[in-house]
Parts: structure tokens; sequence; C-alpha cells
């Protein structure tokens, strides 16, 4: 085992951005309630400062003398009482609009908070809150707006992420929990997990797990992976005060919206696992209907409140191509940071058979899958074979990232599936000859003898490091 | 039960059976609080509660109890029991017999001074707090000494909690205390207050506010100039006691409107310069608001008939002549004029206002908008109410006449608009100037010293164009399956009930919740705090961590990400706010939280003497590594321990003082041993701590 720190450390650079036109700024103002939209592609950056007035981006409010830049990003910034505000640098596309929906998701944050004054009151748990809908209906951007608006009402809401399409304050493909007590980041998605040195924006602390699959409907670990998530959440809310009383904010992928056939498996998983109290249902009058006839008759003690919320007219849809450049940048940051905080990864070699890879089985490109045992029964959830495949290092693993479990190789399939992850590495390079790896990871130190999951998604991700 | 009921019930359980001065049961309770400060909120609310319910003669031994916690345990429970001192105390105060009343003076004296031995060298409570009693005590000896009754009848009747700012003298209304606070089933509050409206609802524009003319009597200039930063100070004590009553009587419908004003007024405060004669105004009534005083009118003394005390004449707006609060206009009204008609010229100063009770800022906005001296009820006043102070709230000799039906009703929106729009143009707007063209109104802006765009009312009718009128859209949330909490909370406007179509029904005055409530912001991050005592305390230690986290070494030390935390340490992890107060005794002694601690979790935070940060460990010689330590969200060494100004390896230190049979310091294998090292994979809690 060579450990070579320092070596090939170097991020491959994106285009640059482009800093002649950041020079020149213009002042837009809003009126109040009124929101400034725009797109900046991942090649550009548009820099935006709050010259007068009060703003927000998704919730978070803008402080008044810190420019923001922003950076593959569709978003916008609202103001409640009008704003001027000072940009540099060129959209994709941008406009100001006054249809929006910002009024709706305030008053289901006050609703939500007249949950948890009540919490405050009996000690009964706080809000659990489900939101579902299609794609690019706007619920990442609901659960953001909900969740700043909690931490600036003093509260602690834990946000939970169940769509493996876009990962928070991880990469995609995991799961996420992680509590919120200060402020979201506005640059930075969610904002970071913790690094080794001090943060601008304080750090959050997420407990994460490795689905390494695109979709929801994919895998036979998606509900295992929930039915964990939601023992960790509640017995987390058991004794911390404050996000029992703030209760929790889970956000889902379209998918689990589609529901084939009216049948939507997941969202009854999520919601019975979790014991879902709230469910706002985005966009979809269908998909409100079924839903609110399915869960509204319950009987009192499992009732689910089912609150339709309109899409805001600001959503994009996100085209493949953004996506996968969204996934590659999420990837870059966890070893590399973002933005102005840079953070410096190691580089060290391994040889091949210090690594238990255990690839996770893909339904969707795995001809045997239609041979694996279905996985309707939620006690069972598929047998130790069916869910990785144990896989030597080969070329096939070059450039991929594989997340380090907490469980020992040895583990029975299942304890590896439930067990949270402490990280990922990537697989810079592969040397068949050598019988050797060059792996980045983001600190020092040897391969994990643990058990590493590899999936297919995100998918590969060539030239991470040059 | 939650954990923080069960303690707080063990607590008051202890508390009833202390009914003499006993030692050992008054340190007894003292530990409770102590060994459960993360429920001091709750063992303080407890504690006020005993002392003002329990008899007379078992009040004093209660007050030891907060006496010796606030010296023995101190933070937090100095700034729970602190926020209502003023009540607690002069609550008992004036149900004493003389003697233990001496006694009371006695604790008061130790509560303006240091504890004794200790090293804080700050007062027990805090000046302003102990300054308010102080003040009352010397108006209730001077009353006292004028005849009052030694020991007035049980009700409760504090004297105003006088204003530290604002001249007494200069006030031409006598202090008011009671009302304002009145419990939620007191009869005065109940009928004059007007049904909350939903928002958006407004009188029809063909009865616009009347003008007021500036009309006598007029009061001379004050003396003595508004102090315009104890103003405020007053101001968000007031939001705050208003808010922690509305959190008590959730369902009481006048608060948030009184909430929503006094936000409004906190904001032109913050933003803009009034002439004088307004902030007398405005300062008035903070001040008529202040005293957090219990309900009950108290006995009147000698001249009144006794009879007179029950009426409720100082309602504002008695029942019977209150016009329907919401006339059932199917137009919206345009905002833009009612604003132009609600920004008379200021009159110099309104009528004296009718005594017992204080008029609530709504009821003061409306004098001004429609004609003080039509409304203003000729009130016989005694001479003997003439000095600013007096234990008792003033009765009232005559009933108040009815509120003449032409004035406007209140509703919060038009409250905020009148008073927006009175103070938006100080000194500007001749008397009756037409609605159209609509005037611009420069809202407040907070937090930027630039200029704020001039927004015209067309922000205002921008929300309200999303404001939908209940008269055409009649009960949208009857008709839906959520509807079974309606009841009390469905009038309360601050109530959004979890339903798709009260979600649609717009509420931007809630919106203030989110910004007025904290209104000091910080410039770097844009996190809000309140504008109380403790929000700038919260904010000064937020403001140290940015200037902490701003190392401009950071990029060289070559900061990378850390493992994730495993499930266990996930579930057992508990967020620090770098602004809350713990977070600083943390980093302030590392001992505090040793004991639970193996020795090479242990760390201090990097010392800035710099003999010391360049000492190495005095037993092996080694020099330390500075890490940065997320929960103490600072750079630490771990392993440390500072001796006698030394600072060594915990294990070395661990391992020479055992061979050397001295005490180490104690780590015993911890009560809360969830979190010992070896539950971590890996290599232990250091996964988190870089
Ligand atoms: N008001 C808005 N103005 C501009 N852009 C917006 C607005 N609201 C959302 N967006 C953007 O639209 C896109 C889709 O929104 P969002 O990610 O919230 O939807 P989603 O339902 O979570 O999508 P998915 O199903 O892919 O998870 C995002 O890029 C988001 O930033
Ligand atoms: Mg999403
Ligand atoms: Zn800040
Ligand atoms: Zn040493």
């Amino acid at each position: 085992m060579v450990s070579l720190p320092g070596l090939h450390l170097t991020a491959t650079a994106l285009e640059p951005a482009n800093p002649a036109e950041t020079t020149q700024t213009r002042s837009q103002d809003l009126l109040p309630c009124s929101e400034y939209r725009f797109e900046v592609p991942f090649t550009r950056s548009l820099t935006i400062r709050l010259l007068s007035g009060t703003a927000e981006f998704f919730g978070t409010e803008l402080a008044p003398s810190s420019t923001y830049a922003f950076t593959g990003t569709k978003g916008a910034v609202y103001t409640w009482r009008g704003c001027r505000l000072e940009i540099g640098g060129l959209a994709e596309s941008e406009y100001t609009s006054e249809e929006t929906q910002m009024s709706s998701y305030a008053n289901a944050h006050f609703a939500l908070e007249g949950l948890r004054d009540r919490s405050m009151q009996t000690g009964e748990p706080g809000p659990r809150v489900l939101v579902v809908g299609p794609e690019n209906a706007g619920k990442t951007s609901v659960v953001r707006i909900l969740t700043a608006y909690a931490v600036k009402s003093g509260r602690q809401p834990v946000v939970v992420n169940l769509d493996p399409r876009q990962g928070m304050l991880s990469v995609p493909g995991s799961f996420t929990a992680a509590a919120f007590s200060s402020i979201v980041d506005v640059e930075d998605g969610w904002g970071s997990s913790p690094i080794s040195g001090p943060s601008p924006i304080p750090v959050k602390m997420p407990l994460v797990y490795h689905y390494g699959l695109a979709s929801a409907e994919d895998g036979a670990t998606f509900k295992p992976l929930v039915t964990r998530m939601a023992l960790a959440v509640t017995s987390r809310l058991e004794e911390d005060v404050p996000s029992r009383q703030a209760g929790f904010i889970i956000d889902t992928p379209g998918s689990v919206s589609q529901g084939k056939g009216g049948d939507y498996d997941h969202i009854d998983h999520i919601i019975s696992e979790f014991s879902v109290s709230v469910l706002f249902v985005l966009g979809s009058e269908r998909l409100y209907s079924d839903l609110s006839r399915k869960y509204s008759s319950r009987s009192h003690d499992e009732a689910v409140a089912v609150i339709r919320l309109d899409k805001s007219g600001g959503c994009v849809d996100r085209d493949e191509a953004y996506m996968k450049q969204l996934r590659q940048a999420q990837i870059r940051a966890y070893f590399f940071g973002h933005g102005d905080h840079t953070l410096a990864p190691h580089s060290h070699m391994a040889d091949y058979d210090e690594l238990n890879i255990f690839r996770v089985f893909d339904p969707a490109s795995d001809p045997n899958a239609a041979f694996r045992p279905g996985n309707d029964d939620d006690d069972i959830f598929g047998t130790s074979t069916t869910i990785y495949e144990k896989v030597k290092p080969s070329t096939m693993i070059q450039n991929s990232l594989l997340a380090i479990t907490m469980a020992s190789a040895n583990e029975p399939q299942e304890v590896i599936r439930d067990t949270s992850i402490q990280g990922y590495i990537y697989v810079a390079d592969v040397d068949d000859v050598k019988k050797k790896v060059r792996l980045l990871s983001p600190q020092p130190g040897q391969t994990p003898s643990n058990a590493l999951i590899l999936g297919s998604f995100p998918e590969d991700l060539p030239g991470l490091v040059s | 039960m939650s954990q923080s009921a069960e303690v707080a019930a063990d607590f008051k359980d202890a508390l009833q059976d202390l009914k003499q001065n006993s030692r050992p049961e008054i340190s007894n309770l003292t530990l409770i609080a102590k060994e459960n400060t993360e429920y001091a909120q709750a063992i303080s609310r407890e504690l006020e509660n005993h002392i003002r319910t329990t008899r007379p003669e078992w009040k004093l031994p209660a007050l030891y109890v907060l006496d010796s916690i606030v010296k023995n345990v101190g933070t937090p429970y100095t700034v729970y029991l602190g926020r209502d001192l003023y009540r607690t105390f002069m609550n008992a105060y004036t149900l004493m017999d003389p003697g233990t009343r001496k006694a009371m003076e006695g604790l008061l004296k130790t509560w303006k001074q240091p504890v004794p031995e200790s090293m804080d060298t700050r007062p027990v409570f805090s000046p302003e707090v102990t300054q308010d009693i102080e003040n009352a005590l010397i108006k209730f000896r001077t009353i006292a000494n004028q005849g009052m009754p030694q020991k007035p009848p049980m009700q409760h009747n504090i004297p105003g909690r006088p204003m530290p700012n604002v001249p007494w003298r200069s006030t031409p209304t006598p202090p008011q205390n009671a009302g304002r606070y009145a419990a939620a089933n007191d009869p005065r509050i109940r009928q004059p207050v007007p049904q909350a409206a939903p928002y958006g609802q407004y009188p029809p524009s063909s009865t616009p506010p009347v003008q007021s003319q500036p009309h006598a009597p007029f009061y001379p200039p004050q003396p003595k100039p508004i102090d315009v930063e104890g103003l405020k100070t007053s101001l968000s004590a007031v939001i705050t006691s208003t808010q922690k009553e509305w959190a008590h009587t959730p369902g009481d419908q006048a608060l948030p409107n009184k909430l929503n004003a006094l936000f409004g007024l906190q904001q032109i405060l913050n933003t803009q310069t009034l002439p004088p004669d307004q902030l007398q105004q405005v300062a008035k009534q903070i001040q008529n608001m202040s005293p957090p005083a219990p309900p009950a009118p108290p006995a009147p003394p000698a001249p009144f008939p006794p009879s007179t005390t029950v009426l409720p004449v100082s309602a504002p707006f008695p029942p019977s002549s209150v016009p329907p609060p919401f006339p059932n206009s199917s137009t919206p009204v345009d905002l833009a004029q009612l604003f132009a008609h609600a920004r008379p010229p200021v009159p110099p100063v309104p009528t004296p206002t009718p005594p017992s009770i204080p008029p609530s800022l709504a009821e003061m906005l409306q004098r001004f908008s429609s004609g003080a001296s039509s409304s203003a009820p000729p009130v016989s006043v005694s001479p003997f109410y003439s000095p600013p102070f007096s234990a008792a709230p003033p009765p009232v000799s005559v009933p108040a006449p009815p509120t003449p039906v032409a004035a406007p009703p209140i509703n919060p929106a038009a409250d905020l608009a009148r008073i927006l729009g009175q103070f938006s143009k100080p000194a500007a707007a001749p008397p009756a100037m037409p609605p159209q063209p609509a005037p611009l109104v420069h809202l407040p802006f907070q937090g930027s010293s630039t200029p704020a765009p001039a927004i015209d009312t067309q922000w205002l009718s921008n929300l309200l164009k999303t404001v939908p009128s209940v008269a055409t859209q009649p009960t949208p949330i009857s008709s839906q399956p959520m509807s079974r909490q309606v009841s009390a909370n469905a009038n309360n406007p601050n109530y959004v009930e979890l339903t798709t179509a009260s979600i649609k029904q717009p509420r931007p005055h809630l919106i203030s919740k989110l910004y007025d409530a904290y209104p000091n912001i910080c410039a770097t991050c844009g996190r809000r705090f309140e504008s109380t005592q403790e929000g700038r305390e919260r904010k000064a230690r937020h403001m140290d961590w940015h200037f902490k986290v701003k190392d401009p070494d950071v990029a060289k030390r070559g900061i990378h990400r850390s493992w994730y935390i495993s499930e266990k340490e996930w579930i057992e992890y508990r967020e620090v706010d770098e602004a809350s107060p713990e977070q600083v005794a943390k980093a302030a002694s590392g001992i505090a939280t040793a004991p639970k601690k193996v020795a090479k979790d242990k760390y201090i935070h990097v010392p800035t003497d710099t003999a010391l940060v360049n000492a190495p460990c005095p037993i092996c010689q080694e020099k330390f590594e500075p890490q940065w330590h997320v929960e103490a969200n600072d750079f630490v060494w771990m392993d440390a321990v500072k001796i006698n100004s030394k600072i060594y390896h915990a294990t070395c230190w661990e391992e020479y003082s055992r061979g050397s049979s001295l005490a180490a310091p104690s780590t015993p294998d911890s009560v809360l041993g969830k979190r010992k090292a070896e539950d971590n994979p890996g290599s232990g809690k250091k996964v988190r701590a870089y």
C-alpha cells in the first residue's frame, strides 16, 4: 500500500467563468411579492448583491453586504417587500415575475409552525412532512423554502432526501438526513457536510446511505433503505428535543409519484415507515386526488393531512445534459469543495485485493434481474445473493465512485445494505498489469477494508482528476 | 409526557412542599434546577407560577429558591427568570406584610450586586431588570405613605413598569396598567376587541378614516428629548412580552393585531427619524403598554365607590356600539386610497386618554385619524391620579360613553397601514389630501444602508390583489375535509389551518414573523436575531464566530472533507449553534464537558498567547497540532488539557498524574457513556474532529 499524497490533485478545471462580464453590474428593482428568475450555465457565473430592501433565495435571506455567485443554477431571488439587486454577469435567461406561489409556501410554513408550537406544548412529535409530485414540480425548492423558514423561526428540522438523482449534502446516488439548525447555503445547494477547517456557513452533519441507482423503481434496496433511514431519524427525534418539535421534511424523486396503475407503492412505504402526518402534493391534480382519497380518510391516529400546493411558474425542466453536469458538480464539490472554498483530497495507490467491492444489481441493466424474487413483501427485502455482486477490481471500475460503508466485508449483504456510509472514494486509475488502483480519497489514510458499494449511478465520471 | 414536562412536574411537586424557609429543601430545589439546565425554561416557568399562585406566606420561601438558583446556577435561569422578574417580584411584594417586604427588598439589593465570591463581576440580574423594580418600589412606598393600605387586597396591582428612558413627568397621560395583559377570559378584552379579520378586509372606501384636525388641548413641548434607543428597547420589550402572552393565549385575537402594529412601529423607529412630537406619542403608547400588569382591576382607593371598578369602563369599544368590524363590502378597498386618508398631519398630541386601560396602538391611531376630540369621552380623573404613577390603576368615575359609530373599524392591516401611513412622511401631507395621485409610500427597509427603491402603493395593491375577498369567496374552509380544528383557531389571523384552501389564502401580515420579529440582521450571512438583550448577545457570539472562521491561513492548512459520522453517532449528535451561550461555555472551559470524555478526546481551543501556542507538551516535548473541531466550531488541540497555565497532552497528563498519584482530571466511565470512542468505527470520535 503506497500512499502518495499530493499526487495529481488538481481538479480538471471547468471552462473559466467569464470574468469580463462580472465586472459590469446593473441594478434590478423588484416589486414586493415578485421574483427575479435566472438560469446560469455551469460555464458562467452570475453575481447578485442586495442593495436595499430584503430578498431571499429559496427561503434563505440574502445578507445585505454579500455578493453571491451562482454557477450552474436555475433559481429565483424573491422579495416580500421589494428590493433592489445588483446583478453582475450574464444569465442564460432571466426575467422577473409577480406570479409566484410564495404566499402558499409561506402559509404552508406557518401551518407547520402551528403544529410545532403544539408539539412544544404537548410533547408529541412535530409535523412529519412528505413532499411528492412529478419531476421538476418544485419539490426540492419547496423543501428548501420550508427548511429555511423553519430555521429562521428558530427551529431545527431534519431534512431527508430520498431522491438519488440529486444529492443533498452529498453526491447523487445517496440518501441523506440532516438536522438544519443554521442557515441553508445560498450558493451551494444545501451547503456542505463537515470539512477539516472552518466554513463560512456552518456545515451540516448528514447521515448518508448509498443507494447507487438512478430511480426508486429500480432497486430492491429502495424500500429497505427507507426503512433504515426512518429508523435512524425516528431514533434521533426521540431524544433530540428541538428536532422532534420541528419534525422532518422528506424530499422525494418524481418517480415515486408516477403511480403506475394508481399504485403509489413507494409513497405508501415512506408514509408508513416515517409515520408521515403531512403530505404536500405539488403540481399534479390527479396525484392529489388519488392521494387525498387514500390518506385523508384514515383513522384519526394515522391521519395524514393531504395538501395540494401549486407548482411555481418558475420551475424549469432540467434536461439530462444539465442533470449530468449537476451530478458531476456535486461529485467534484465532494472532493474539491465549492467555489472559493477549495478542499485538498488525497491520492493513493491500493492493491486489487485490498478492495472489497460490492456491485449493486441494476435491474435496468442486469438481464438476470427477471429471475430475482420479487420484493413486494416488506419483511423480506430480497435475499443476500440478490442485493450485491462481489466484483474484483478491473478496468471496469475506472472513473467510478465507491461508497465506503461502515460494514466489514464479511457481513451479510443485508447488513452492508443497511449501514450508513463513511464517504466516497474515486477510482482515478486502474493498472491491470500491476493489479493496482489509484484512488482519490477526501482525506489521507489507508484504503478502508470495509465493504465498498459500487452502484450504477451516478455514472462514471471520467477525468475528475488529471 | 415530554422530558421537559416531566422535569417541570417533579420540580413543581418539590415546590409544593416548600412552606417555610428550609435550607435543605431550597438546596434540593436548587440542585434539581442545576442538574436540569436544559429544561431551565420549563423550570423557571414552574417557579414563577408557583410564586404567583401560592399563598402569600409561602411566597417568600419560593423567592428564596429563585434567589438560590440564580446565584448558584446562574444562566440560563437568570435569563428566563429575569424576563418576568418585575412581575414575579412586584406581584408578590404587593401582597406581603411590611416585614416580608423588607426581606424582599433585601433580596433585591443582592441582585444588584455580583454573586459573592464569584469571578463574574456582573450583577446577578441586569440593571435593567432590577432598576424597574427599584423604581416601582419607590413609587409604591410613596403611595403607601400617602395613606394607601399597607396590605392591599388580594388583587394584583402592580405599579406600571416605568420606562427607563422616558421621563415620567412629561407624559400627559397617567400610566395605565390593567387590561393589556389581561387573562384570556377577561371580559374587558373579549368584548372590546373586534373580531379578528381575515386579512385584507377593509372598510368601504366611502367611509375613509375621518381626518383629524389639529386641535386642543395642546401640550407644551416636552422638556426632555425622547431617547430613541431607549424607546426601541422598550418597544422590543413590549413586543417580546406580547409575543409571550400570545404564546400563552394563542386564541386571543387581539394580540396578533397588536403585534402587527408593533412591528410596523418598530420598523419605522428603526428606519426613520421622527419629529419629537411623534416620538412623544410613540413613547407614550409604548409606555402604556409596558407594565405587565395582571388582569383584575384592584379595589379602588377611597374616593371611588367600589361599584365603578367592575365596570368595563375602559373598554375602548363597548360591544354595543361596535360597528360591524367588516362591513360586507364586496369591493375591496383600494389601499392606496386608504393610505391617502390615513395620513393626516399628525395632531400635536391627542386628548388625554381615558385612564383606566391604556389605549391600544390601534385605538390611538384610530383617534388620530378619526378626530380625537369627538371620540375621547370626558372622563373625570381624580387629582389623586394625576401623579404619573400609582399603585392602583385609576378607576374611572363614569362609564365611558359609547364610541361614536363613525369610528372606523379596527383591522390589523388597516392599523398597520395607518401607522405606516402616518409616519411614512412625517411633517408632509396637507390636511385633506386628495386620494389621488396615490402618494409614494416609502417602506422602511431593514438592514440596508442604501436607500430603497421608491416603492409605491403598488406593492400594497399587489398584496391586495392576491387577497381574496371573503365576501366573494364565502368560507372555503368549511368545505374542506380537514376542518376539525377550525374552532378557536380559525379566527386567529396568525393561525394557518392545514388545508389546501386555507393555504391558498394570502396572509401577508404573517411575513413579519420572518422579518420584523428578528429585526437584527447579520450583514455577513443574513441570519437574523431578536432585538432583545438575549438576541444581541446571540448576535455578538455569532459575529465572534464569523471572525474566528475568517482565518486567512485556512487555505494553507490543506482542508479536506471529513468522513460522515455513523448512524449511532448521528442519532446521538446534537446540533451546535454558534450563537448559543452553551457554545461559549463549552469553549471557555474544556473542563465543564471533560468528565464525559476519555483523555484523548479532550481538547482545548488553540491558545492565543504566543508563548503557549509554541510551547510543546511539557511531558513528551511534542508540539500540538491545530485541528478543526466541528462541535467546537474552532481550531482546537485535541488530546490536550490545561493545568496550572501549562498545556499538556491529556493522555500524557493522565499517565503522569496517575504515576505521581496526583488527582487526575476525573474521567469516570461517564453518565452519558453512550459516546465512548470504542463505539465508533474507524478512528473513533476523531472521525468527526477532522
Ligand atoms: N421560482 C423559481 N424560479 C426559478 N427557478 C425555479 C423556481 N422554482 C424552482 N426552480 C428551478 O426549477 C427546477 C426544478 O425545481 P425543483 O428541483 O425544486 O423540482 P423538483 O420537483 O424537486 O424536481 P425533481 O423531480 O427533478 O427532483 C430547479 O432547477 C429549480 O431551481
Ligand atoms: Mg428534487
Ligand atoms: Zn452571520
Ligand atoms: Zn505529551
